[in-house]
């Protein structure tokens, strides 16, 4: 049987994992640690700003559409959906939305939804947790967010207070309050996070303290925004509470731990491990074995003696510079810490000083890839035949700034499973 | 698109020519790429004096470099908090990020934070950090610190594991009953604090070695000769499960080498006694290497345990954890494989014998922390799925609680079975009768607290191969 690695547990490492796996391939899995996911809000970007904000992601990164050829003149790289297209993007997000099911994500890649923030501010993004869909802003609503005086993460009376100043991109407004309530998660713990709220909240008994606490307060015709911790095992507990209280509940996602992500994290991860997918967990890759123009092993720091896991392709799907997996060393040398792949960055200078200033060039740095995302070399051949790069590893955009990690992970695994899985049938 | 003039200080990958390309290929060593900077710097740290006298000098390694140099990296990204156990279900525990990397940089030393016995040292932390911080490592660390001078003298007690085997095994039938007797355990809990309700071994009426010398150890094998290390609960009490596995190895063709050893000192150093477990380990070192040379070669002899955390011991805890740099230890620690690792290992050079029976059966099986840490997968799934009829289910939880003795102690017991019960669940609901763990400790918790009779993975293999 053929054998393919998954370097990486990322979005891209586990959609790959998973689509490969499911076409009958023998996968293993290899990552350092648990991936990006749950640091995430739990909803898929696609495409958030180009600048300006996008309505349609879709078509926005489509040919003709404005992001790509304005980021490609603007930096000299070549953007990662220029590579992937459009129609892989939109294979990858919805093989994502079909594996997980409604009651997980729900939404429509050519339409993005425009979702309170943490912060009271109003993001856009293509897919969100059902629990969330409530929060889609619409001029003239009456909303209520309730904070928890010991859940820190979340500040109610910030978030009411931004968004009801807050234009919508429609042009109207909001009409939103805030109230706070005391109710400990944990008897005795006075500052709990979202995941230990997200484990109560997995309880009826809970549920119905915090409606009978919360219902006395709620106005007629208001929906209810709260802190993203409505559940971690049980996807319907949001519902559940929307029904105790008699309107619309919606979750707001919080900064790490954010429990909707989590709840992405744990799904997939079930999910490989019913395909039977050979997990290597907290393991670093620490290098390859390689024949003529092939990888043919990937070697793992096993405690004891090092292990050497046989391939006949490779996903690598590291992260970027926020994982470690492109290391900038203190005379501002980067590099890539497996392979040794050459990276591409944009013209100028990488960093500058101002930390509320412009986009930092160095989160564009990356490598380049064929439309097949194999890695390529200065010279544009591939610098392994069988070595394909999915995620955070591509060079050319700035995830943070367009809210595009989602779209790119997700697209550059499917291209890359689905090529491999091509060349080994 | 626009290229640095040195895109890469390791090598040049991207000069594509044949003969740019052919050392690279022909390059099998693991410094091919990227190398392994991170295990160089183990081996250069310099010496601890963790091997050397007094409790004081053992203790000199906590807090030390290599745990330490990992606590910078951390980015506060919480992904420890989520998956810690303990945290999960009592507020005692302010949680690894805290106690971890985050109580460290006050430390220097000295002890900042009295929660930190509530860590089980159950890994998970280190395992899903995708920076790199040893959280669990520097915990124990701190722990052995805070504890050192007033050790309680139940922590003492159950370290020792041999002692408690020896003691136990000629009065099998007695220490069992007495074990069993509620009264008894009562006593037990007042006077030294392990919990009435916590699994302790049962005692068996003979010894491993007692029966290895009557049997008359193993004959030349097509494949060769293997050391067995059967550590002292596989050596007393978990008797059953090293004849299997010395079965089980000659079965698929090795000859069986048993020398006299003891323990490894896993038990004293998570119960803080570093410097005793410091002197366990490389006495059980000198042990395995009394017999392990084969003749006329410098290599050493593979050495196969079925006792999953002795192994975590002795490849990288001793040195990780008790700062143990000493020679033997290195020469050990690479030697040594799990069994089900083992196996796994000939399959995959295509030496292991596959005319195993069916087993029409379903099981759960667990995989302890202690394995986990390890970092080379499930190898018993991989194995187990090769016995036709089979099916097995990864229980997917992180731990069952027990972590060692943790789950032992009276005022820890109650957070073990929190912590261990969507375990227990699991597993009841996926088979009644019969589970699958790779550890000891796990399997009495298992057992004790789901009611399901537990074994080690190669109880399976031994059937399979129609041992019994
Ligand atoms: C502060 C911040 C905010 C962001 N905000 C947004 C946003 O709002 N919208 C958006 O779309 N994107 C955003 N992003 C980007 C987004 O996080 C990434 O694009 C996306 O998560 C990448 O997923 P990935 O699977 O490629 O990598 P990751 O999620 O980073 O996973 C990498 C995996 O590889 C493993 N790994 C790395 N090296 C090795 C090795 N040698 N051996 C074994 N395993 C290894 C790691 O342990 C990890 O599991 C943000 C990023 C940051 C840092
Ligand atoms: S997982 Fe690692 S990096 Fe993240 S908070 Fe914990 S120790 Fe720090
Ligand atoms: S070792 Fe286990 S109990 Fe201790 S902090 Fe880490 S995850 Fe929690
Ligand atoms: S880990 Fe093994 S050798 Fe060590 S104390 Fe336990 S049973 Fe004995």
């Amino acid at each position: 049987m053929s054998t393919v690695v998954v370097i990486g547990a990322g979005l891209a490492g586990l959609a790959s994992a998973s689509r490969l796996a499911e076409a009958g391939i023998d996968v293993t899995l290899v990552t350092k640690g648990l991936g990006g996911l749950q640091l995430s809000q739990g909803t898929i970007d696609i495409l958030g700003y180009s600048p300006q904000r996008v309505t349609n992601p879709l078509a926005a990164i489509a040919p003709g559409g404005p992001l790509v050829p304005d980021s490609t003149a603007a930096t000299g790289l070549i953007h990662p959906y220029a590579m992937i297209g459009a129609e892989r993007v939109k294979a990858g997000v919805e093989y994502l939305a079909e594996l997980l099911g409604e009651s997980m994500l729900v939404g429509d890649p050519t339409r993005n939804f425009q979702l309170p923030t943490a912060l009271g501010g109003v993001r856009p993004t293509a897919l969100a947790a059902p629990s969330m869909a409530a929060g889609d802003v619409k001029a003239g609503d009456k909303w209520v967010i309730a904070g928890l005086r010991r859940l820190k993460d979340f500040h109610a009376r910030l978030v009411a207070g931004n968004l009801a100043r807050t234009t919508l991109p429609d042009g109207g407004s909001l009409q939103v309050r805030a109230v706070s309530l005391d109710l400990p998660a944990v008897k005795g713990e006075v500052d709990s996070n979202a995941v230990i709220y997200a484990r109560a909240c997995d309880d009826q008994g809970f549920r119905v303290r915090l409606a009978g606490e919360l219902k006395p307060l709620l106005k007629r015709g208001e929906k209810v925004g709260l802190p993203a911790m409505l559940g971690l095992r049980d996807p319907l507990a949001w519902h559940d509470l929307s029904q105790k209280l008699g309107t619309q509940v919606f979750e707001i996602p919080l900064g790490p731990p954010s429990v909707p992500g989590l709840r992405l994290n744990d799904a997939l991860l079930a999910h490989l491990r019913r395909l039977g997918v050979r997990l290597v967990n907290g393991n670093r890759a620490i290098g390859y074995r390689a024949e003529g123009d092939a990888v043919t092993g990937i070697e793992v720091a096993t405690a004891g003696a090092p292990r050497v896991y046989r391939c006949d392709a490779v996903v690598y799907a590291p992260g970027g510079l926020e994982s470690g997996a492109i290391a900038m060393d203190a005379d501002g040398e980067l590099s890539e810490a497996l392979f040794g792949l050459p990276l591409a960055r944009p013209d100028g200078e990488l960093l500058h000083g101002r930390f509320w200033g412009a986009e930092q060039p160095v989160f564009r740095v990356g490598v380049a890839v064929d439309s097949s995302m194999r890695v390529l070399g200065p010279d544009s051949a591939p610098v392994w035949a069988n070595l394909r790069a999915a995620g955070g590893l591509l060079g050319g955009a700035n995830r943070i700034a367009e809210k595009s990690g989602e779209g790119i992970a997700l697209g550059s695994a499917v291209a890359a499973a689905d090529a491999i899985i091509e060349e080994l049938s | 698109m626009n290229w640095p003039p040195k895109p890469s200080r390791k090598g040049s990958p991207n000069a594509r020519t044949p003969a740019d390309a052919a050392p690279r290929a022909a390059d099998a060593r693991p410094s091919a790429a990227g190398g392994r900077p991170a295990a160089k710097r183990l081996r250069a740290t310099p010496p601890t004096t963790a091997q050397s006298g007094s409790d004081k000098a053992g203790l000199a390694f906590a807090g030390h470099e290599l745990a330490r140099a990992s606590l910078d990296a951390c980015v506060k990204c919480t992904i420890c908090e989520t998956q810690c156990p303990v945290m999960a279900v009592t507020p005692l525990f302010s949680g690894p990020k805290y106690a971890g990397p985050q109580g460290e940089r006050f430390r220097h030393g000295e002890s900042v934070d009295g929660s930190l016995d509530y860590c089980s040292s159950c890994g998970t932390c280190t395992l899903v950090c995708p920076q790199g911080v040893k959280i669990a490592e520097l915990n124990a660390q701190a722990r052995a610190v805070m504890k050192s001078g007033h050790m309680p003298l139940r922590d003492r007690l159950v370290s020792q594991t041999v002692l408690m085997g020896k003691v136990m095994t000629p009065l099998a039938g007695l220490a069992n009953g007495a074990l069993a007797n509620p009264l008894a355990r009562l006593a037990l809990e007042k006077a030294v604090g392990v919990h009435r309700d916590a699994p302790l071994p049962t005692a068996q009426p003979q010894s491993f070695a007692q029966w290895w010398k009557q049997r008359g150890g193993s004959k030349p094998g097509p494949q060769g000769r293997i050391v067995f290390f059967h550590g002292c609960a596989g050596g007393y009490f978990e008797v059953e499960t090293s004849k299997r596995a010395v079965e089980v190895l000659e079965r698929v063709g090795y000859e069986v080498v048993v020398p006299k050893q003891g323990c490894c000192g896993l038990a004293q150093q998570s119960n803080g006694l570093f410097d005793q477990a410091a002197k366990s380990v490389l006495k059980l070192c000198d042990a395995l290497l009394s017999t392990g040379r084969t003749p006329g070669s410098a290599k050493g002899l593979t050495i196969v345990s079925a006792s999953g955390s002795c192994t975590g011991m002795l490849k990288r805890e001793a040195r990780e954890i008790l700062g143990v740099t000493d020679d033997r230890l290195a020469d050990v620690s690479v030697r040594v494989r799990d069994i089900m690792e083992f196996l796994l290992d000939l399959h995959e050079a295509g030496r292991l014998p596959l005319d195993f029976q069916p087993l029409e059966m379903t099981v759960p099986y667990h995989a302890p922390c202690q394995l986990k840490g390890q970092g080379m997968g499930m190898p018993a799934l991989e194995v187990l799925r090769l016995i036709p009829g089979l099916t097995v289910v990864e229980s997917g939880r992180a731990c069952c609680g027990m972590a060692g003795t943790y789950g032992l102690k009276k005022e820890k017991h109650a957070i073990a079975q929190a912590v261990g019960k969507p375990l227990f669940d699991m597993v009841r609901a996926t088979n009644p009768d019969l589970a699958l763990c790779d550890t000891e400790t796990c399997r009495w918790q298992l057992a004790k607290s789901s009611g399901v009779r537990t074994e080690h993975p190669i109880y399976l293999v031994h059937k399979a191969y129609g041992l019994d």
